[in-house]
């Protein structure tokens, strides 16, 4: 190809893709237009871990991610049920949100930089903090007593690249046992592996409040952390609408979903937001 | 298990009794389909290995050796995310299959190129002496002789693909485990409902040994 030929093809090209681009630009629809010509929220969850997204009796999914969802399919439909939820790992949680299979993901997914590179996340929804179980009859009356013990200390934890390092923050000498799943680290202090069981404040206070005087909290909690929903990245108009929805079921309208959802999942009331002066400006 | 957890562990067994048909049900088809599918694919896999041409061994081989060589959770992952990514839009369910057969068909292939490979050569130019045609030397001489070669291969690799279904939990298919998790999460009863999550495993890959006996009843050479 001479030189001439190579530019006038090169102009050619640049005269097409500049034509096609406010096109494409009018064409782009937000995934918010999607999901209201479909009719109904596509989102990705689990079902295996209370309070947060688990079957009841029925086989229904409940929980406080799963309301979360329901919260933004009122703010679209004027209907919480009309949603889908596709079942998923944790680990599929951003696969699933960039590949487009689901419209949102609401998993009890911390907020850290990393992900925030890979997918968009909402404003968060709660914050999370790791607490320390143990036997009501165990060798260890409280945090306190944990500590001082040291080494001769076991604390069961799920799996997670950071398990080691988030126990050795609380109790630095204690040794370290990752499981696959929250039924496990629970077996494990059962079954006397573990002395102490850390995870989640929420999922411990869930476990206590079903199985009354057998556990009891250490009394210590650390490493606080946000949950939040996702979106994929560059949809600043859905990003926008599920924010919009988040934001006033915490502190507008739909308050009182919010707060009979937190009441039944962490046996909490909220205190109504003030009336008068917004509280993100205080 | 201390007698005391058995009542309790019952009455959620009872309460849990659908969500563990339902999954027990999606186990045995999910597990059904990729074996048929598999094996059919499989002994076209093997036929290729050992009567294709050399390009169509090469290919064929090439794709046997890849699948072999790959976990079958990176196969799962593959059929669900990588084919969507080129349009091909499966649900999980159809994904898990897919991942499950394609990984069966690599190693019914191999039991199969194994098992006629096995026969002396004799046969064939003893069943070419007589005037045979191929077809007719493969349908009576070496197929019937392959077969009770590689059925007790065959059972091993079906009740490998009912453990490989666990896998499609990751992609949220509803199989028996993920609805014993389910369950699990709710009651916190693990052991309990994990040991009888295994003795449904069991039960299914007791049934296929004992289909696979049967049929090796059926075939063998009458004494």
């Amino acid at each position: 190809m001479t030189i001439s030929l190579r530019t006038s093809a090169l102009s050619l090209a640049t005269a097409f893709v500049l034509s096609a681009m406010p096109a494409a630009a009018q064409e782009a629809k937000s995934r918010l237009d999607e999901v209201l010509s479909r009719g109904h929220l596509v989102m990705g969850t689990g079902s295996t871990n209370a309070p947060w997204h688990f079957k009841s009796a029925d086989d229904k999914l409940q929980g406080f991610d799963i309301d979360m969802g329901r919260i933004v399919a009122k703010a679209l439909f004027g209907d919480p049920d009309k949603i889908e939820f596709v079942n998923q790992s944790s680990d599929a949680r951003i696969p699933n949100i960039t590949t487009d299979k689901v419209d949102l993901t609401c998993q009890f997914m911390t907020v850290t930089g990393e992900r925030a590179q890979q997918v968009a996340f909402t404003i968060p929804y709660y914050r999370e903090g790791v607490g320390l179980m143990l036997k009501s009859d165990g060798k260890y009356a409280d945090y306190a007593a944990l500590k001082a013990a040291g080494s001769s200390v076991t604390v069961s934890v799920l799996q997670n690249v950071y398990a080691e390092s988030m126990v050795h923050a609380a109790l630095p000498e204690a040794t370290v046992d990752q499981y696959e799943s929250v039924d496990l680290i629970y077996q494990a202090l059962e079954s006397g592996r573990a002395d102490t069981v850390a995870t989640d404040q929420s999922s411990l206070a869930w476990y206590m409040t079903q199985n009354s005087g057998r556990y009891k909290d250490a009394g210590y909690g650390w490493n606080p952390q946000s949950y939040a929903c996702g979106v994929k990245r560059g949809d600043q108009d859905w990003l926008n609408f599920v924010n919009t929805a988040l934001h006033e079921a915490m502190t507008g309208v739909e308050f009182d979903f919010y707060a009979k959802s937190y009441k039944t999942w962490f046996g909490k009331d909220l205190t109504p937001p003030q009336i008068g002066f917004p509280v993100e400006y205080k | 298990m201390p007698m005391a957890s058995i009542s309790p562990f019952l009455d959620q067994l009872w309460i849990a009794r659908f969500v563990i048909l339902k999954g027990l049900g999606a186990t045995v088809s999910i597990s059904l389909l990729a074996i048929i599918v598999g094996s059919l694919l499989g002994v076209l896999v093997g036929l290729a290995l050992v009567y294709g041409n050399r390009i169509l061994r090469l290919i064929v081989r090439a794709y046997t050796d890849f699948i072999r060589g790959t976990p079958v959770l990176v196969l799962v992952l593959a059929s669900y995310y990588v084919l969507s990514t080129v349009g091909i839009e499966l649900g999980p369910f159809q994904a898990g299959v897919l991942a499950l057969a394609v990984f069966c068909s690599s190693h019914v292939g191999e039991i199969v190129r194994g098992g006629l490979q096995a026969i002396p050569v004799g046969q064939t130019e003893a069943a070419k002496a007589i005037g045979l045609t191929f077809g007719q030397t493969f349908a009576y001489v070496l197929w019937p002789q392959a077969l009770r070669q590689f059925l007790p291969a065959w059972v091993n690799t079906a009740a490998e693909m009912v453990k490989a279904s666990t896998l499609l939990s990751v992609i949220g298919v509803a199989e028996l485990l993920l609805r014993t998790q389910e369950i699990i999460s709710r009651n916190f009863m693990s052991l309990q409902f994990y040991f009888f999550a295994g003795l449904l495993y069991f039960v299914i890959n007791y049934g296929i040994e004992r289909f696979g006996k049967y049929v090796e009843r059926k075939t063998a050479v009458p004494s």
